[in-house]
C-alpha cells in the first residue's frame, strides 16, 4: 500500500457506506416481507445493494461477507432476470434478513476492530438450496418430484373463466440469433399476464430450461391466452420487434383451449414436452377427433395446471405497475454526532464573538456614523440566528427507523413462535430529540417483544376465543402536551389481573392491611414492572425471565418519562411511554432576577401581571401573598429563593410570573421578562451540587448562561 | 505515545497568593482569559459559578478560595485554567499564569508532611519542584476538585431531567 494511503479511513468509509445500504436493504424487505413477492423496484435495489457490499467486500478483502453476498446477489439476478414463479416469499425474505444480519455482525466486528471470523459456508449452503429450489435445479432423481412441488406451489388459484373470455391460440417466431430467446419469451409471458385470466404456454420450462431457447427459436413459441382483451391488444404487447420476426393470434374456441397443446409426451400431464411444436399440433389436428379427444383426456394439459394465473380476471398479478404507495420517506444523511456537537460549539462561539463585535467599545466612540453598520449588523444577527435554530432543530429526528427496527422485532418473534402478527405503526413521524430516540429504542423493543411474545395468543387460541387469527400490534407516537407518547398496543390476551395479584401475593409485595380488591388496576399492572416479575409460566427465548420490564421502566424514567399500562383481559393490553419530547431543547421564558438569567418552561407559566403593593399580603410567618383578580397565590421571590444581589425588590418594578404545576399555582418574582425563546437545555455539570428547583443550564443567544427553574422542584 | 512524551515533566505554573503552583501539562486543556461567570445559588463559595466554554457549559472555581484564603479581585491579568480531571472539566481561576516549565524528577520531592505551608494547603500539595532557585507548589488536581465533595459527584446528578418536567 502506498505511503499516506490511510486504510483507517477507508475502512471507516466501508463500514459505514455498507451499515447504511443494510439498514435501506432491511426496511425495503419489512417494508413487503407481507406481499405476496417482491416488487422490481425492491429486487433491483437488493440485487444492488448486494453487489455493492460484494464489491467493497471484496476490496477490503473480507471474504464471507464478499461470498454471501454474492450468493444472494445470485438469487436476485434470477429473480431479476426471469421472475420465477415458485418463489417462497416469506422464506426469501428471511434469506435476506439472515443475510443482512450476518454481513451486520461482521461488520460490528470489524468494527470493534477484531477479525470478522463470521463463517458463511452455513448460509450460502442455505442460500445455495434456495437458488436451486427457484431455479427448479434439483437433482436429476428428485427432477420429477420436485417439479410436482413446485407446480403445485406454482399455480394454486384455479383458473376463473367467465363467459365473455375470448380464447386465443398465439404463435410467436423469434428471429433467428437472438440471445436468451427464453427469457424473451417469458417476456411475452410476462406482458401477457397483465391481461391474461388464464395463459398456458410451451415450451413451458422457458426459465430453468436453457434448451427451451433452442427449441423455442426453431418451432417458436406457443401461448394459449383466456383473456377479455381483443386480437389488437394481444398485438400491441406483443409487438413484432427486432427480436419477434412473427405473431400469429388466432381466435380459438373454448373447446380447443381447453385442450391445449397436443403432444407425444410420454409422461402424463405434469411433463410438458419441450419438443412439441406447431407443426406436430398441426400434425396431430389431422387425426380423427376421436384420437384427439382421447389424447387430449389423458395427455393435454389441464388448464390450471401450467398456468400463470392472476387472482381476478383482468387483475394483473403484483408488478411494479401497481406496487404499493411508498411510504413517505425523508432522505437523511448521516453525521458523525461529534461534528454536529462540534458545529453546535462553534455556533455558540460565532454568537459570542458576534455580540464581542457587536458591542464593541470602539463602536461606542461618539460621532461615529454607525446606520450601514447597524444594517449590516442586522442583518448577521438574523442569519446567525436562523442558523441556530436550524442546528437546534438537526437535533430532533423522526422515530421511523427506530419503529422499523420493531418491525423487524415483531416478523422475527412472531415467525419463530408461529405466531401470525401484524404490525401497524402510526405516527412514525414524529420527532424528537436524538439523545431520546437512542434512550428509549431499547425498552420499545422489549415492550414490542414482550406484546408479541405474552400478549399474543396461539393462532388457535385466537381462532377459540373468536378473534381474528391474524393478530395486531401496533406502535403509535404522537405528540401531546410537550411529551411524546409512545404506545405499544396488542389485541392480545391482555394482563391477567388475578394471577398478577397472586404473584404478588407470593412474593410478598401485596400490603396485608389492603384488600385485594382495594388495588386499582392501574396499581396491580405496576407490578408486572418490578424487578424479577414475570407471570409466564415457562421462560422463553424471548422473556418471560421477569427481567426487562423493570429495566424498561428504569430506562424510561433515566430520560424523565413514564411508563402506563392499560390492559382489559381477552382483549388486549397497552403500553404508554411518555417521554419528554427533548432532553435538549425546552420552549422557555427568560427572565432575569438581578444579573442573573433564568428559564422556566413555556408549558407551566400561566400568566405574567403587573402588580402594585397594595395587592401583596404578608403572614406573621413571613410569607407573602398576591391577590389577582380575587385569586390568592403563594408569593416566591426568586432573588430571596437563591439569595442573590442586586435584584428587585419594589414589587411595582418587578413582574409576576404565575405557574402551574400540579394544580398548584405559585407566583414567582422576577425583576423583569426577556423573552421567550427555544433554549437547548444542558445538565449543570455534575461538579457542582445539584440545587433544588434547578434543573438545567442552558446558553442564551448573546452567549450568556441562563439557569433552568424546573417548576416542579420550585413548589415543593 | 509522542504526546506523553513531550507532556512529561512539563508543568503549568500560576501564581496564587505569593506562591508559584504547578499542574501537571497533561490535565490542563487550555488557557483561557477571564469571561462571565453566572453564579449558581446555593453552591460552595469556591464554586464560582458556570462560563460557557464554546458551547460547553463548564463550573469554574476560585483556586484562591479553595485554598481558603483571602478573595482577590479579578483584573485582565486574571486566567481560567481549564483542567480535565477523570473526565470532570472545571475551570480553576488564578490570579496569573507563570510559565510552562519542566521539572525533572530529581528535582520533585514529596511535600512534607509537616510544612509550613498552613494545613489546608498541604492537602492539594502533593510534592515541592525546584526549577533552578524556585519552588513550585505540584498540585493534585483531583484532590483540588474532589476533595471533601465526593457527595456532590453523585453521577446520577448529572441528569439534570431526573426530577424535572413532572
Amino acid at each position: 500500500m502506498a505511503d499516506g494511503f490511510n486504510t483507517e479511513d477507508m475502512l471507516d468509509m466501508y463500514l459505514f457506506e455498507n451499515q447504511q445500504l443494510l439498514e435501506k436493504l432491511q426496511e425495503t424487505v419489512l417494508e413487503q416481507k407481507d406481499e405476496e413477492c417482491f416488487d422490481e423496484d425492491a429486487i433491483n435495489e437488493i440485487f444492488r445493494t448486494m453487489h455493492t457490499i460484494k464489491g467493497s467486500s471484496g476490496i477490503m478483502m473480507f471474504d464471507d461477507i464478499t461470498a454471501v453476498s454474492h450468493k444472494l446477489e445470485d438469487i436476485f439476478y434470477v429473480l431479476r432476470e426471469s421472475h420465477p414463479d415458485n418463489v417462497p416469499h416469506l422464506q426469501l425474505v428471511e434469506h435476506v434478513l439472515e443475510v443482512s444480519d450476518f454481513i451486520t455482525s461482521e461488520l460490528e466486528k470489524i468494527e470493534n476492530g477484531e477479525a470478522a471470523d463470521g463463517d458463511s459456508s452455513e448460509i450460502i449452503a442455505r442460500l445455495d438450496k434456495f437458488l436451486k429450489q427457484i431455479k427448479g435445479e434439483k437433482d436429476t432423481e428428485e427432477k420429477k418430484e420436485a417439479k410436482k412441488d413446485t407446480s403445485a406451489q406454482k399455480f394454486y388459484i384455479a383458473p376463473v373463466a367467465s363467459n365473455s373470455s375470448k380464447y386465443f391460440r398465439i404463435k410467436i417466431t423469434y428471429n433467428e440469433g437472438v440471445n436468451l430467446v427464453n427469457v424473451h419469451a417469458y417476456k411475452a409471458v410476462y406482458a401477457l399476464k397483465e391481461i391474461a385470466e388464464d395463459l398456458i404456454y410451451s415450451p413451458e420450462d422457458i426459465i430453468s430450461d436453457e434448451s427451451s431457447a433452442e427449441q423455442i427459436l426453431e418451432n417458436g413459441f406457443d401461448i394459449l391466452l383466456q383473456t377479455q382483451a381483443k386480437e389488437a391488444d394481444i398485438r400491441e404487447i406483443i409487438k413484432e420487434g427486432y427480436d419477434v420476426k412473427r405473431v400469429d393470434v388466432l381466435e380459438c374456441t373454448e373447446a380447443e383451449y381447453k385442450r391445449g397443446f397436443d403432444d407425444e409426451e410420454e409422461t402424463p400431464i405434469i411433463m410438458i414436452d419441450l419438443d412439441s411444436s406447431v407443426e406436430e399440433i398441426e400434425a396431430k389436428a389431422e387425426r380423427t377427433q376421436e384420437q384427439i379427444m382421447e389424447e387430449a383426456k389423458s395427455k393435454a394439459l389441464v388448464p390450471g395446471d401450467f398456468v400463470i394465473q392472476s387472482k381476478e380476471p383482468g387483475k394483473a398479478k403484483k408488478l411494479a405497475k401497481d406496487k404499493p404507495k411508498k411510504s413517505e420517506k425523508a432522505t437523511f444523511i448521516n453525521v458523525d454526532v461529534a461534528k454536529m456537537d462540534q458545529l453546535m460549539d462553534l455556533i455558540g462561539e460565532l454568537v459570542i464573538s458576534q455580540s464581542v463585535v457587536l458591542q464593541n467599545p470602539d463602536l461606542k466612540v461618539p460621532g461615529l456614523s454607525l446606520d450601514n453598520f447597524n444594517k449590516s449588523a442586522a442583518q448577521m444577527v438574523k442569519i446567525s440566528t436562523d442558523l441556530q435554530n436550524v442546528i437546534m432543530s438537526m437535533r430532533m429526528v423522526p422515530l421511523t427507523n427506530t419503529f422499523q427496527k420493531m418491525n423487524r422485532i415483531v416478523f422475527d418473534v412472531s415467525r419463530k413462535l408461529g405466531k401470525d402478527t401484524e404490525f401497524v405503526t402510526v405516527g412514525e413521524t414524529t420527532e424528537v430529540d436524538k439523545n431520546i430516540v437512542e434512550h428509549i429504542s431499547d425498552p420499545l423493543m422489549h415492550l414490542v417483544r414482550n406484546s408479541v411474545d405474552h400478549g399474543i395468543e396461539m393462532p388457535e387460541d385466537r381462532a377459540a376465543a373468536g378473534k381474528t387469527e391474524r393478530a395486531r400490534v401496533t406502535l403509535s407516537a404522537k405528540t401531546e402536551s410537550g411529551k411524546v407518547w409512545i404506545t405499544v398496543e396488542d389485541n392480545g390476551k391482555g394482563l391477567d389481573r388475578q394471577q398478577i395479584l397472586n404473584k404478588a401475593r407470593n412474593q410478598g409485595l401485596l400490603d396485608y392491611s389492603k384488600p385485594e380488591s382495594a388495588y386499582t388496576d392501574k396499581e396491580v399492572y405496576q407490578f408486572i414492572t418490578l424487578p424479577g416479575f414475570s407471570t409466564k409460566e415457562k421462560v422463553t427465548e424471548y422473556s418471560g425471565r421477569g427481567v426487562g420490564m423493570d429495566v424498561v421502566l428504569s430506562n424510561i424514567a433515566s430520560i424523565g418519562g413514564s411508563l402506563e399500562i392499560e390492559s382489559e383481559k381477552g382483549k388486549g393490553s397497552k403500553m404508554i411511554l411518555k417521554i419528554p419530547l427533548t432532553l435538549a431543547i425546552i420552549d422557555g421564558i427568560v427572565m432575569r432576577v438581578g444579573d442573573t438569567s433564568f428559564v422556566i418552561e413555556t408549558g407551566v407559566v400561566k400568566e405574567f401581571v403587573s402588580v402594585t403593593e397594595d395587592m401583596m399580603i404578608h403572614d406573621p410567618d413571613h410569607r407573602e401573598f398576591v391577590m389577582i383578580r380575587g385569586e390568592c397565590y403563594p408569593v416566591l421571590r426568586v432573588g430571596d429563593r437563591y439569595h442573590l444581589t442586586g435584584y428587585q425588590t419594589e414589587v411595582e418594578k418587578g413582574m409576576m410570573v404565575i405557574m402551574e404545576v400540579d394544580g398548584q399555582h405559585v407566583c414567582l418574582f422576577v425583576d423583569s421578562l426577556v423573552g421567550k425563546q427555544e433554549i437547548v437545555v444542558k445538565p449543570i455539570p455534575t461538579y457542582v451540587k445539584k440545587v433544588k428547583g434547578l434543573s438545567g443550564c442552558t446558553q442564551l443567544g448573546d452567549g450568556s448562561i441562563a439557569l433552568i427553574l424546573d417548576g416542579a422542584g420550585l413548589v415543593d | 505515545m509522542d504526546e506523553r512524551d513531550t507532556q512529561k515533566g512539563k508543568y503549568v505554573t500560576f501564581k496564587s497568593g505569593c506562591e508559584y503552583f504547578g499542574l501537571k501539562i497533561q490535565y490542563v486543556n487550555e488557557i483561557i482569559v477571564f469571561q462571565e461567570i453566572t453564579k449558581i445559588p446555593e453552591s460552595e463559595d469556591y464554586i464560582k459559578g458556570l462560563i460557557n466554554l464554546r458551547g460547553k457549559i463548564i463550573p469554574v472555581i476560585d483556586v484562591r478560595l479553595r485554598f481558603k484564603q483571602e478573595p482577590f479581585e479579578y483584573t485582565d491579568r486574571t486566567c481560567i485554567i481549564v483542567v480535565n480531571v477523570k473526565n470532570i472539566v472545571v475551570g480553576l481561576i488564578v490570579e496569573q499564569i507563570a510559565e510552562v516549565v519542566e521539572i525533572q524528577e530529581e528535582n520533585i520531592i514529596p511535600s512534607p508532611s509537616v510544612g509550613k505551608a498552613d494545613k489546608s494547603q498541604n492537602k492539594y500539595v502533593y510534592a515541592i519542584g525546584k526549577v533552578g532557585d524556585q519552588v513550585k507548589l505540584l498540585l493534585d488536581p483531583d484532590r483540588l476538585l474532589n476533595d471533601e465533595e465526593i457527595t456532590a459527584l453523585d453521577p446520577n446528578s448529572g441528569n439534570a431531567e431526573d426530577e424535572g418536567d413532572e
